[in-house]
């Protein structure tokens, strides 16, 4: 494929993105997420598409350090400045919880990916090269989990109506009027 | 009556030990291997013909034939056997040259009796073994073992080695336990008066120092093989080397490889990468046999015992009236003071067809204990306070936040931004 079609496959749906975005105000927290993704896609574009030249040699065991650390640093820092919960953003608001809640949900990502962050660095130094990419390749699954649960609550849906919603709704009046007839 | 046509080619001139000669007729058999094509003598039923693939090189066909003139010649000693037992055939040895048209393309030699016989593959497998009407016990693998033994020493004390050494190629005589070794004209032989090669290897009966190079040794190669084909006899075709990793370190899947690093788990020290396979025997073999194991897998190929040394070691067990070998309680032959190896062999058997079929029967049960379990959440009669707070935890409900109004071009330019988020996270994890 040409450099122009590639150039034009990840441009397309970014410009269809900005065109069609809610014109609300996106929240500070929303924005540090974006800034993020935003700086990292533009490093993957760069190395992956136009750069004459490799990566950095060795950079490839920091990467997924430097993923995890960045979204561990927004997570810890965003409440700090009042901006509110990035976890909201990636869990994405589909279950009515409380500020506590969102609070201790959000600390516990930021510790997940802080200790995910340096158990990479760790696996990579006292481990095989081949362990490291098992181990990194096994973090992967946190994507599936992600993709999972948007496919459920978003996408699924959409495409069937709000069925699967309405049915989850539904479940604890069904077990409630399923135990008076018992 | 119709007459049998026979093709002329098939008419060839057969020389034996002495310079006799005679014409033969060949009859096909439809058995054929890597270098040649198997044949019947008419006139003779005690004998075979190889002859080699048409595609064989002029240069090969001169090879063979000084190889196989030379092994016409000097036959080896064997071991004796008992006069009942003379039409037993040890080696399937050249015994005369074959020439087409003055044109060397093949040997004769003496034939073996496939239907007194078994390939020794199969007393690998107790079940196979007694498919063919062999049933094996440790009396008759210990003899075997000695008689295999035997015919590689005397090779060796003429400087002969087998190198492809693998059970495929020994057959074991049903009623005597003798064996006979096929394929001869691919030996190693290093005489005074003529050397040949043995190019062709078995990787899983190949020696560790002669992985990814030439035998340089073939003596040293047949002594490995034969200790491979003996402790497989002994514990039920374990091969030595397999194994169970011990721990996450680049553990080889074949079997080769774990030769070349010498992972061998059944010695008397163990070994600290890989665990022995939990049906393995060895436990029952006496100290002496461990010990000849041992040198022949965890030792410097310096140290590997010969076939003389094995013959020395199997001899006190395969003669009957040693006592060294007796019987268990339950009538099976063992090493006399060790526990039985058929005993070990049937107890891990039984355990592992009761767990199987404890799994089966609860596989069975799950629907059944399933209702059950849902019948008691919903009538709230769990006996156990756990499983009480199990089903009421597993039925409390997340509320889940109304669906946001917005328009289905804000929300596909949210997906599109979301699938780059994850597609940003995998290149960075990747």
């Amino acid at each position: 494929m040409s450099l122009l079609a590639l150039t034009a496959l990840w441009f397309v749906p970014i410009f269809i993105a900005w065109l069609w975005r809610p014109r609300q105000a996106a929240g500070p927290s929303a924005l540090a997420l974006l800034i993020a993704f935003g700086a990292l896609g533009a490093w993957v574009l760069w190395f992956g598409l136009y750069a004459q030249s490799d990566e950095p040699a060795g950079f490839a065991i920091w990467k997924p350090t430097i993923l995890y650390w960045t979204l561990a640093a927004i997570m810890i820092a965003a409440p700090l400045f009042g901006w509110g919960y990035p976890v909201k953003i990636i869990v994405g608001a589909y279950f009515a919880l409380s500020n506590r809640e969102w609070r201790w949900i959000n600390l516990g990502f930021a510790t997940v990916y802080t200790v995910m962050g340096g158990v990479n660095l760790w696996v990579a130094s006292e481990s095989s090269y081949k362990d490291w990419v098992g181990f990194k390749y096994a973090c992967m699954m946190n994507l599936l989990i992600i993709v999972l649960f948007r496919l459920n609550f978003v996408w699924l849906p959409l495409l069937i109506e709000d069925v699967s919603v309405k049915l989850y709704r539904r479940a604890s009046a069904a077990y409630r009027y399923l135990a008076s007839l018992f | 009556m119709p007459s049998v046509v026979r093709k002329p080619e098939h008419t060839v001139e057969l020389i034996w030990a002495r310079g006799r000669s005679e014409q033969v007729t060949l009859d096909a058999t439809g058995k054929s291997g890597g270098a040649g094509e198997i044949f019947s003598i008419a006139g003779k039923p005690g004998f075979l013909a190889k002859l080699y693939h048409a595609a064989t090189s002029q240069e090969h066909l001169d090879r063979y034939r000084r190889k196989i003139q030379w092994m016409v010649d000097y036959q080896p000693a064997l071991p004796q056997v008992p006069a009942e037992y003379q039409d037993i055939v040890q080696l399937a040895w050249p015994e005369g040259l074959i020439l087409r048209q003055s044109r060397f393309v093949g040997f004769a030699m003496r034939k073996i009796a496939f239907d007194r016989t078994l390939e020794l593959d199969y007393l690998l497998n107790r079940r196979q073994s007694a498919q063919e009407g062999f049933d094996a016990d440790y009396g008759k693998l210990v003899t075997v073992s000695f008689n295999l033994a035997s015919i590689i020493n005397s090779l060796h004390e003429k400087r002969i080695a087998i190198v492809d050494l693998k059970p495929m190629n020994v057959k074991v005589y049903k009623e005597s336990l003798y064996v006979s070794i096929l394929d001869c004209d691919g030996f190693h032989i290093d005489a005074d008066e003529f050397r040949s090669d043995a190019p062709q290897v078995t990787p899983e009966y190949l020696a560790p120092e002669f992985h990814d190079k030439a035998v340089a040794h073939p003596e040293a190669q047949d002594r490995f093989a034969l200790a491979t084909i003996i402790f497989r006899l002994l514990n039920y075709g374990i091969h030595p080397f397999t194994g169970v990793a011990a721990d996450h370190s680049n553990y080889p899947p074949e079997l080769a490889g774990r030769i070349k690093q010498g992972l061998y788990p059944y010695g008397r020290v163990a070994n600290t990468r890989v665990r022995q396979v939990p049906a393995s025997v060895h436990e029952a073999f006496p100290d002496n046999l461990r010990e000849l194991f041992d040198r022949a897998f965890a030792s410097s190929a310096y140290s590997r015992p010969s076939a003389h040394e094995w013959i020395d070691a199997l001899a006190f067990y395969a003669n009957k009236q040693s006592g060294q070998m007796s019987l268990c309680s339950h009538g099976h032959l063992r090493f006399s003071g060790r526990p039985c190896p058929t005993c070990m062999r049937d107890a891990l058997i039984e355990g592992a067809e009761v767990r199987r079929r404890s799994f089966l029967a609860r596989l069975q049960t799950a629907p059944a204990r399933t209702l059950k379990y849902v019948q008691k959440t919903l009538r709230h009669t769990h006996s156990s306070p756990f499983q009480a707070a199990l089903a009421q935890a597993q039925l409390a409900a997340v509320q889940l936040a109304p669906p946001a109004r917005i328009s289905t071009r804000n929300a596909i330019a949210l997906e599109i931004l979301w699938i780059a988020g994850l597609l940003i996270t995998y290149w960075w994890t990747k």
